[in-house]
């Protein structure tokens, strides 16, 4: 099998030290735990893929194919490798060998797809093209960054990415569940946080968050494009009396998810109001790499604040 | 080697036990220049799982390699053998934090960085992190003596490891140690397993010695012209009554380094030294960095700078945070490799070491440098080269071999920080050659048939090089 992408990638691949500093705040090892998740597994397995160690085969397509783009491994990386860019040139090499794999890239289904192409108009990586001809949505799996704000923009559910990673709206929900399950006595506040800023910050902060920790379900979403206003309204249905969307500065995203997240929150906070609920339980931040006191004070206001207005 | 797989399916569930060529290729890797393929990885998640299974793997026979962050540098987590991976990071839970006995207790797989972000809210802390810490386990760290750059005031793991609890290779589950600093006599079998790089056995709960986190910081930055006026300044330093909490020497070729890949425009000196004092009292510590800011002086510093708040500290640290980055892109085809990479020399001897090093560098055609915790003689290198040349790795060899020989003729040692595994066993064992047999005998007491970790340490293989495959795309 060729892999001519790849190869140019060789010395790169040597350079790597493998010391797994990459590790420490990717999002898919969170879940998984298995170092084949990491990014120095992935990095591994397209070395492997080279030297013709490792076997191209559907569930090492399927490994490759599984990357968030939020680029925490390329910034903790200790000899400057880029593993990003290496994962895209590997996959358009496994695409090209019949290896064609889901991973963490969107899905359309057509069945459902009314050809509105607003998946199209909020794809900031060009990853989504319109088939005139057959008036369907076609998905470049290469460019696909797994952000999830196309999958939040479909009006009729018709695009979804695979559960697993911990980031799909029944995975979400449910962990929203579990986090307002297990506040009991306390403002019952829910937090994303986008993993391209907020998650190294966040762990930087975490301890600091003079027990936010206790009082406040803190979740990852990867990126704040994917929080659609049904999700919103189901964290307040499920009994949250508050909610704070963290996300990038503004021309700070990769995916434009904050800008999307802001329209959502605004349409939000009007149907709130129609509904009689004050519209400040509903609060969108923005955090750069890094601002962990910001946010600490962010949180643990907006924590103090929810907790004077009580439950809805 | 016959490897029951359904057997350890039944200890862990299916879901923790991988054998496939693709994770088994993963976990065959570390940050060493080895790599050899396990023929099976198990994620345990209780004590009595860790003893199932070494039970199981000694009754047939089967290495087993403890394995925590994977991040060693020698090659302590590659299973030459194959045989069992035990991937422990999923035994991470923080049991005890007990500010009034000032000591935690901690499972394996706790990350070094996340239990100093638990122990912040107490004002304590687990010294001395290095940079490793934000993925390395406890586990590992205790199991390969493990220390950071402020080693020359906060010592190194065995300082802190009060006590632990070890799975032995017959299965049985030992409580080493006690919860208390003061321990008399009778063998201190816990010393015994910090450092042994898990051979002996298996820790699985420590209880660790905590420090106050120090209120007050500053940092300190010196120039020199002479290499050897900068070794003059080490020394002095090391033998004044300052302790200072960080002392690290930073070289020309590691300079050169810095201002060539990442614009730092340093000035070109032969070296530079960088200091850090902390205590309790703002006025003792800049009384201190007076102190060594004299001594720098006396052996004709200039450009001293100092800094005492965040930013100031991290500017001046930056050049060292980044130097691994920096040698990595130092020449187009070569790669920086983990090779003769923290020898530590009596402190008097830092400079001599440098010239040494980079002598032998050049008369090997590889470049080497010479950077690190000089404070406690700990000496970093890294061996740059075109690592998919074979004459190189020919090359390198001998630069290794000359090196470790001028490190014991001066009273030094293989390995200050990193451990010995398999790259610097070689070295180490001519360095310990009164004692091997020693150690062969408490190895054969403790793990009859070697299936603890084996082919490492004074039994790794005589030749580094060819001891396992190498991770470069490298005919030998």
């Amino acid at each position: 099998m060729e892999f001519n992408r790849l190869r140019k990638w060789g010395n790169e691949l040597n350079i790597c030290i493998r010391c797994g500093y990459c590790y420490e705040h990717c999002p898919l090892y969170k879940v998984s735990n298995w170092e084949i998740d990491t990014p120095r597994g992935r990095l591994l397995l397209a070395y492997g893929l080279l030297t013709g160690e490792v076997e191209p085969s559907t569930y090492v397509a399927e490994k490759l194919f599984q990357c968030f783009y939020c680029k925490n491994c390329s910034k903790s990386c200790s000899a400057k490798v880029s593993p990003t860019d290496i994962f895209t040139d590997v996959r358009a090499d496994l695409m090209e060998s019949g290896f064609e794999v889901q991973g963490t890239t969107v899905r359309n289904a057509e069945k459902l797809c009314i050809a509105c192409e607003r998946c199209v108009s909020v794809c900031k990586s060009e990853a989504l093209s319109m088939d005139m001809e057959n008036m369907r949505v076609l998905v470049d799996k290469v460019k696909c960054k797994g952000c999830g704000v196309c999958v939040a923009e479909c009006p009729v559910g018709a695009m979804s990415q695979k559960e697993g990673f911990g980031v799909s709206k029944k995975e979400l929900s449910a962990k929203i569940e579990s986090s307002l399950r297990s506040m009991n006595g306390i403002p019952k506040v829910i937090i994303f946080c986008c993993d391209w800023s907020i998650y190294p910050g966040l762990r930087l902060s975490r301890m600091e968050l003079t027990g936010a920790e206790n009082t406040s379900g803190i979740i990852v979403t990867v990126c704040a494009g994917r929080i659609d206003p049904g999700l919103i309204l189901d964290t307040f249905y499920q009994g949250a009396w508050g909610m704070m969307i963290a996300c990038c500065p503004l021309d700070e995203c990769e995916h434009d998810g904050n800008y999307r997240a802001q329209e959502r929150c605004a349409l939000v906070e009007r149907l709130l109001g129609v509904l009689g609920v004050e519209p400040q339980r509903l609060k969108l931040e923005h955090f750069a790499t890094g601002e962990a006191q910001k946010l600490k004070n962010a949180v643990d206001s907006f924590v103090s604040e929810i907790a004077s207005l009580g439950p809805i | 080697m016959e490897i029951d797989v359904e057997r350890l399916k039944e200890i862990v569930g299916e879901k923790n036990v991988r054998d496939n060529i693709a994770d088994l290729y993963v976990y065959g890797s570390d940050s060493s220049v080895h790599e050899a393929n396990p023929s099976v990885v198990v994620r345990p998640e209780t004590i009595e799982e860790v003893q199932e299974i070494v039970r199981y793997a000694n009754a047939e026979l089967i290495p087993v390699i403890a394995r925590g962050a994977g991040s060693g540098a020698s090659g302590h987590t590659v299973p030459i053998d194959g045989g069992i991976v035990m991937d422990l990071k999923r035994i991470n839970r923080i049991l005890a934090i007990r500010p009034r006995d000032i000591l935690c207790k901690v499972e394996p797989g706790v990350v070094w960085d996340d239990l100093n972000r638990a122990l912040q809210p107490y004002g304590l802390w687990f010294p001395s992190a290095p940079e490793s810490g934000r993925i390395a386990t406890i586990g590992g760290a205790i199991a390969n003596n493990g220390s950071g750059v402020r080693a020359i005031k906060y010592g190194t793991m065995r300082d802190y490891v009060l006590g632990m609890k070890v799975v032995l290779a017959n299965g049985d589950l030992v409580t080493l140690g006690a919860d208390t600093r003061a321990q008399a006599s009778g063998y201190q079998l816990d010393r015994l397993i910090v450092g042994s790089e898990g051979t002996l056995g298996i820790i699985v709960e420590a209880t660790l010695l905590l420090r106050h986190l120090p209120k007050f910081r500053a940092m300190g930055m010196a120039k020199f012209n002479k290499l050897e006026d900068a070794g003059e300044t080490i020394s002095d330093i090391v033998a004044s009554e300052v302790t200072p909490s960080l002392l690290e020497l930073v070289d020309d070729i590691a300079i050169t380094a810095l201002n060539k890949t990442l614009n730092m425009n340093l000035p070109q000196v032969e070296a530079i030294v960088v200091y850090e004092c902390d205590g309790r009292l703002k006025e003792a510590v800049n009384y201190d960095m007076e102190t060594i800011k004299e001594v720098c002086e006396k052996h004709n510093a200039f450009g001293i700078e100092m800094g005492s708040d965040a930013k100031e500290m991290e500017r001046i640290y930056s050049g060292r945070k980044k130097l691994f980055a920096a040698l990595s892109r130092y020449r187009e085809g070569f790669v920086c490799t983990s090779l003769a990479d923290d020898m530590a020399v009596p402190s008097s001897k830092i400079a001599e070491c440098a010239r040494k090093i980079h002598e032998i560098g050049e008369r090997n055609h590889v470049v080497m440098n010479a950077y690190g915790h000089c404070g406690i003689g700990l000496l970093h290198t890294k061996i740059l080269m075109e690592a998919t040349r074979k004459e190189q790795w020919e090359n390198a060899r001998r630069a290794v071999e000359e090196v470790y020989d001028y490190v014991r003729s001066v009273g030094g040692t293989t390995s200050g920080e990193h451990g010995i595994a398999i790259s610097k066993a070689p070295s180490w064992k001519k360095e310990k050659a009164d004692s091997l047999q020693m150690m062969k005998a408490i190895k054969m007491a403790l793990d009859p048939n070697n299936i603890l970790n084996p082919h490492k340490l004074m039994d790794a293989p005589d030749d580094w090089v060819t001891a396992t495959k190498l991770r470069y795309p490298v005919e030998l």
